[in-house]
């Protein structure tokens, strides 16, 4: 399957607020923890040796599962796989919540569903359509019903 | 660099919504003759393959820093997606008809993650505006699928920040519960207890989208998304009409050059009136 890696390795060069030294430890059985540059950018983790340009590797953060290991410790999984289930360390409780936090809300579907709720919300107690101003009402990225997909989709109509 | 092909073709084939699809001709990597591929856009993330039954992905393009552009081609419907760094490629598409080139265009130029942050953000503030007007009105319990208490929003709240349980009509979280809002997770911010809280709801995805993030309800403070923000744009309303005049100007490019009869179906575009 083709990327566009060049362009990810200059996404992960972007500045960032999350980005610092963690212990990571690779999803494989045998992997040990190691110091990495950890950095996220929209929606994807980028990790790096530290000093180097480049980065190792990059996690998709969506459609996966992030979770509190212990005060000081998160992980995040894919696919409900142990081989595919990294574990970060951080430093302190406050840096392992704010990590867990911001890669939480990083997720693409997570901002639609807000999206989603809000748009909701602010109909039932105005009376408006928020997206309405911008003409943006009928994309089907912001309906309500979206993620369920009762229907086999065909959107090539759009 | 690693990238988890795995993963991201799970993304593609998974239930989560699917903001546009359908077939493009895509100019080869290697050789240059154009090729039909059925391209599906999810996010800031395009993929595409032969068919749209197809396992297999032929390939993906993160749509991060790059604009969406006209492009000269022997092709019709012709645009492409052009990154500034110099080094970065371009990738040309070619759409099977005007209506269709537009729609492509404006969905890829709308695609950024900084875009969809700046609406959410937008939309954040216009709900707590709304939440003022009509303090009276009952919360409605939103029944998002996935409801989960995540820990995600303990270490996360300022003290500075106004954030929802303060609005006054919304009982404490302590109390939720006697409200009939128990399930309502939204007003319980900051003060639950740490692990016992984070059970997850027995309304979850279905077994194949368990993975899922832990999702909370958007009590998300103002002050925490700009913290995640990284855009450069301060305002959602600005990017929409950059955004709005990047796009009448590529229809009114197009115009000029002469191709098509019909002057571009302006109707169908983001209305500015």
């Amino acid at each position: 399957m083709r990327f566009n890696e060049k362009e990810l390795v200059s996404l992960s060069r972007q500045p960032s607020e999350m980005a610092a030294e963690l212990g990571m430890r690779g999803p494989k059985k045998g992997d040990v923890v190691k110091k990495r540059l950890v950095k996220l950018v929209v929606n994807f983790l980028f990790y790096f040796r530290t000093d180097e340009e480049e980065p190792i590797g990059a996690l998709l953060l969506e459609q996966c599962r992030v979770e509190r290991e212990d005060s000081q410790s998160f992980s995040i999984a894919f696919l409900d796989e142990a081989e595919r289930k990294y574990l970060f360390e951080c430093d302190s409780e406050e840096q392992c919540g704010e990590w867990v936090d911001s890669i939480v809300k990083a997720s693409y579907e997570f901002m639609r569903k807000n999206l989603i709720f809000y748009r909701t919300e602010i109909h039932r107690l105005t009376g408006k359509d928020p997206l309405e101003q911008y003409g943006i009402s009928d994309e089907t990225r912001f309906q309500v019903n979206n993620g369920l997909q009762l229907t086999p989709r065909d959107t090539s109509s759009l | 660099m690693k990238f988890d092909e795995k993963v991201i073709s799970y993304f593609e084939s998974c239930t989560s919504p699917v903001d546009k699809e359908g077939y493009l001709s895509k100019k080869g990597e290697i050789k240059t003759s154009y090729h039909k591929r059925w391209c599906v856009l999810k996010g800031n993330l395009l993929f595409y393959k032969d068919r749209p039954a197809d396992r297999d992905l032929t390939g993906v393009i993160v749509l991060e820093g790059c604009t969406v552009q006209l492009c000269e081609s022997e092709e019709q419907f012709a645009f492409s997606l052009v990154w500034s760094d110099p080094g970065l490629r371009t990738y040309k598409f070619a759409a099977e008809d005007q209506a269709s080139q537009e729609s492509w265009i404006k969905a890829l130029l709308s695609a950024n993650h900084n875009y969809l942050t700046l609406l959410v953000m937008d939309l954040e503030k216009k709900y707590r505006d709304a939440l003022v007007e009509f303090p009276n009105e009952p919360t409605n319990p939103f029944t998002m699928p996935n409801f989960n208490t995540a820990e995600a929003f303990q270490g996360a709240q300022s003290s500075a920040v106004p954030s929802f349980p303060a609005v006054p009509s919304f009982p404490a979280a302590g109390v939720a519960a006697g409200a009939g809002l128990s399930s309502n997770q939204m007003l319980q911010a900051p003060t639950l207890s740490s692990r016992s809280a984070n059970k997850r709801s027995p309304k979850l995805w279905p077994k194949r989208s368990a993975n899922v993030v832990p999702v909370n309800t958007p009590a998300a403070a103002v002050g925490e998304w700009l913290g995640v923000c990284l855009g450069t744009k301060n305002e959602f309303i600005q990017l929409h009409e950059d955004f709005g005049k990047e796009v009448k100007e590529l229809i009114a490019d197009w115009s000029k050059r002469g191709r098509g009869e019909e002057a571009a179906g302006v109707g169908n575009l983001i209305d500015f009136g």
